[in-house]
């Protein structure tokens, strides 16, 4: 393993969560979406196990053992923006505010449910892939048979 | 079951008189089974209740649920009897985990099904929508293999839970089908608009026919029948609430409710009476030559709902009032007969009627409370009991002299084996010593046996609701009013008839023994239980050989899909006119990019098949991801490549960390088997690659299409507020299948944990 590898991999993981965030801020608009943003999420926290190795990659980050609660919160959230419209009487995936309707916008990011829904999926694919990242690095580091 | 006594030898038990703690889930499942029924007969007495949420309007599929009579009739049942039932078990649950030396916490577990099952039984009752009715039917079938199988210790348990699941699950299936078929017919699922549209046909028999079996299934009836007794290795709550009250009444709940279809076919409804008669014989016959307490009351079970199913095959007005009717009175016997049993065995530690006896003198308040349940189910003057069967002989009268005779013969098997179960219990020579019992075994038996009486003396309230329930099924107003009558009526003289046939019956001592135990050998010898046995090894073994031939290599389950679906592509094409379908495109200065891109992809998909070493190989066929990923970029499709990069980044990466972990490889001499595999791989890459290519080829070849979907979703992007098609389409046109991936993402990541990890997820 390199020293470059070493040192670089582990400061990737801010630059990659400003490209995330810029993924699913401009999602909506341009290139990108929520999967995209939390694959790109989870391969610079991928980089940092297999630079680190897993003990010290979730040691200097413990908030990596929420991964599989992240997931759940993710799925829930899509959930709940898919069929929060039922209990309006809506079909289920009915997005607000309506076609021809005003949108609040901060900068490219539009407030939209639309986005909520991008958001989970981001949630979710972050936390199952993490999680997989995880299962996998206690499989190939200290195999159990 | 059949070592329990043994079993409870060895581990010399705590006086069951000490009541252990119970938890606060328990009396929280009472409490909820207490609110659940009182708001079902607050919304009965307002005169129902309907919910109509159409959910995904464009299938035609609505949440359609009613609370008219017959969805109060046995949402009242699933909840008041639950009330009793899970109040016997607070009591009942603790002994039981402690008797298979559990731990007590496990009782959580017990619950949150339980409740579940209440649940989907009122939401089941309450459906009026065929696609509904199945969903709540299948929650039903999935929450009793739960219940059932709750000793998963024992392996007799879980093969009764699977063969419940199996036997109900699959005939379900079968109401789905009729479901389908009825919506091409008349395109509704919606059970009140097809009571309106449907007309008799043979579209409508089959699928009556199809629903019936769903049910039958369900209620227990031959010749489906056998996985009931099988069923009682559930502890008893469970048989009490499910085999009693619920779970076989989930059966003639679907017969009641779709009655007005089957009704459009006289073959239905005479399959029905048929089917009901002989589950009446067999269930009746077989009960008489059982040992088993709960046996007694399986086998007792499957006879009691086939007079319910035989009454919804005489149909008619009198038909279902004497149904519904049927159904309460049998609900609350049983369950009360099922707790009786359970408690006779916690006080004994015994579960056979031989080995019992005498147990009037030491248990007087379960003898006497069981004593009414079981005249009522006998038919007794003074109980509920009485009613049911006045109602079963007029319907019976209506259908002819045949059935009217089947009927008394009915009647008096179920006075003569309910008669056995009781006097066995309760009377003669003393067996099994007795303890004490908590008192929460025996009030619930004494509340029912109370409730019996009540309905003995005043009627009015069951049969009101009873005809309520009727109507529904009969689809015109129903008014049921039974009464006592002191005269020599047909009624009464087939009551008196059943009586003393049911006792000579009981008297016959021997030779009934001897003609009872003939009947039940022929039965495991030849019945369907059989059938089901060897059906069941037949399946494990085509199951085992696929799984080998499939599965053991990953080769052939590639093969296996890509095979037989190039296949069917080239034949396909040889089906289909190809002239014009395969353009040859000129080639611009501007595709030169994707030329060497994809030129790219080419070297390293042909050097891919010569790779040898395992790290080469992951590498070399990322190397053609990433070319195609760049094509995407250069082809006007940043979305499609930036996901393509990600995605070929990840499966690289656990390539290589998979990889890394395996045992370096051995070179091996060709030998004549490997050669013959590599032909064999080479023949299938040639036919899955050769069906691709066509494929890709033809697709390309047409103009690009800027109408249909495509073009919808671009237009109207701008509305969706979005400036990505891709994104919009994701998360807004297409949000539903987007849904559903994602979910299938968190099933799989829980499915990897439970491969590597047992079930750990970090």
């Amino acid at each position: 393993m390199s020293v470059v590898i070493q040192v670089v991999a582990p400061r990737l993981l801010g630059p990659a969560l400003m490209v995330a965030l810029a993924l699913i801020v401009k999602g909506y608009t341009d290139v990108g979406d929520g999967f995209s943003a939390g694959v790109i999420v989870a391969l610079a926290i991928a980089l940092r196990y297999i630079a680190l190795g897993r003990e010290r990659a979730e040691h200097g980050l413990p908030i990596l053992r929420h991964a599989p609660a992240v997931a759940a919160a993710g799925l829930l959230a899509a959930l709940a923006v898919g069929f929060f419209p039922v209990v309006l009487g809506d079909p289920p995936f009915t997005h607000f505010p309506p076609p021809g309707e005003p949108v609040l916008k901060i900068g490219s990011l539009e407030l939209i449910t639309a986005v909520a829904f991008d958001l989970g999926l981001f949630l979710l694919v972050t936390g199952v892939l993490v999680t997989l990242v995880h299962q996998l690095a206690d499989l190939v580091e200290e195999p159990h048979s | 079951m059949h070592d329990e006594p043994a079993r409870r030898d060895q581990r010399s038990l705590s006086a069951p008189g000490q009541a252990p703690r119970r938890p606060l889930v328990a009396w929280a499942s009472v409490a909820c089974a207490g609110c659940a029924f009182a708001a079902v007969l607050a919304g009965w007495l307002a005169g129902g209740v309907t919910v109509d949420v159409p959910w995904a309007p464009t299938l035609g599929l609505r949440l359609d649920l009613a609370l008219d009579g017959l969805g109060a009739l046995y949402a009242l049942l699933a909840t008041g009897i639950g009330v009793a039932v899970f109040a016997y078990g607070t009591a009942y649950l603790p002994w039981h985990l402690e008797h298979e030396g559990r731990s007590a916490r496990e009782g959580y577990r017990f619950w949150a099904w339980m409740v579940l099952f209440m649940a989907a039984m009122v939401g089941l009752a309450c459906a009026r929508d065929l696609v509904l009715l199945f969903v709540f039917f299948d929650l039903t079938a999935v929450a009793s293999y739960f219940l059932i199988g709750f000793d998963r210790e024992r392996r007799e348990a879980r093969g009764a839970a699977l063969m419940a699941l199996l036997v109900t699950g699959v005939s379900a299936v079968a109401l789905l089908i009729g479901a389908v078929l009825l919506y091409g017919e008349y395109g509704t699922f919606s059970l009140p608009e097809l009571f309106e549209r449907a007309r008799p046909g043979s579209t409508t028999t089959v699928a009556g026919a199809l629903i019936a079996v769903a049910a039958l299934a369900k209620s227990a009836q031959v010749p489906l029948h056998f996985w009931l007794p099988r069923a009682m290795e559930a502890p008893t709550p469970v048989s009490a609430y499910l085999h009693s009250a619920a779970m076989v009444a989930a059966g003639v709940l679907v017969l009641g409710r779709v009655h007005p279809l089957l009704a459009l076919s006289e073959a239905v409804l005479d399959g029905l009476l048929v089917v009901g008669l002989a589950s009446i014989a067999v269930g009746g016959v077989l009960a008489l030559a059982q040992d088993e307490l709960k046996q007694i009351l399986a086998h007792s079970t499957i006879s009691q709902y086939g007079y319910v199913v035989a009454l919804y095959g005489i149909g008619g007005a009198v038909g279902a009032g004497a149904a519904a009717l049927y159904v309460i009175a049998h609900a609350i016997a049983k369950s009360a007969l099922f707790m009786t049993a359970g408690a006779v065995t916690v006080a004994t530690g015994e579960t056979r009627l031989s080995r019992m006896g005498g147990l009037a003198r030491d248990l007087p308040v379960l003898a006497v409370a069981s004593a009414v349940a079981a005249a009522t189910l006998a038919a007794m003057p003074l109980t509920l009991g009485f009613f049911k069967d006045e109602l079963f002989f007029a319907a019976a009268r209506e259908a002819g002299p045949s059935v009217q005779a089947m009927a008394v013969l009915a009647a008096a098997l179920t006075f003569a084996y309910i008669g056995r179960f009781w006097l066995g219990l309760f009377t003669g020579r003393r067996g099994a010593e007795a303890h004490p019992v908590p008192a929460l075994l025996v009030a619930p038996v004494a509340v029912l046996a109370a409730l019996a009486v009540v309905g003995g003396i005043v009627v009015e309230p069951f049969a009101r609701l009873a005809g309520d329930a009727a109507s529904v099924t009969h689809a015109t107003a129903v008014s049921v009013d039974p009464a006592y009558h002191l005269d020599a009526r047909a009624e009464n003289v087939m009551a008196v008839a059943a009586w003393v046939l049911g006792a000579l019956l009981l008297a016959g001592g021997r030779v009934r023994e001897r003609a009872v135990r003939a009947v039940a050998h022929a039965g495991d010898v030849a019945g369907p239980r059989r059938v089901y046995g060897i059906l069941l090894r037949g399946l494990n073994r085509v199951s085992d050989r696929v799984h080998d031939a499939e599965v053991r290599d990953l080769r052939m389950s590639l093969a296996a899909v890509m095979v037989p679906g190039g296949v069917f592509v080239v034949l396909g094409f040889l089906a289909t006119p190809t002239s014009g379908a395969y353009v040859v495109g000129g080639l611009a200065a501007r595709d030169l990019p994707i030329v060497a891109l994809l030129a790219l992809a080419v070297v390293a998909a042909l050097r891919l098949t010569r790779e040898r070493g395992r790290l080469g190989l992951v590498l070399t066929l990322s190397v053609v991801g990433f070319a195609l990923a760049a094509v995407y970029a250069v082809a006007g499709a940043p979305d499609v490549a930036l996901v393509a990069v990600l995605v070929e980044t990840v499966t690289t990466l656990v390539f290589v960390a998979v990889f890394a972990r395996l045992p370096a490889r051995r070179p091996e001499a060709p030998t004549r088997r490997t050669r013959r595999r590599r032909r064999r791989n080479g023949a299938a890459a040639v036919v899955a690659g050769v069906a691709t290519f066509a494929t890709v080829w033809a697709t390309l070849s047409r103009p690009t299409a800027l109408d249909g979907d495509a073009a919808e979703h671009i237009r109207r992007t701008p509305e969706a507020h979005g400036g990505d098609v891709v994104t919009v389409i994701l998360a807004d046109f297409r949000g539903f299948d987007t849904l559903v991936e994602i979910t299938v993402l968190a099933v799989a990541v829980a499915g990897v944990a439970a491969l590597l990890r047992h079930g750990r997820q970090w």
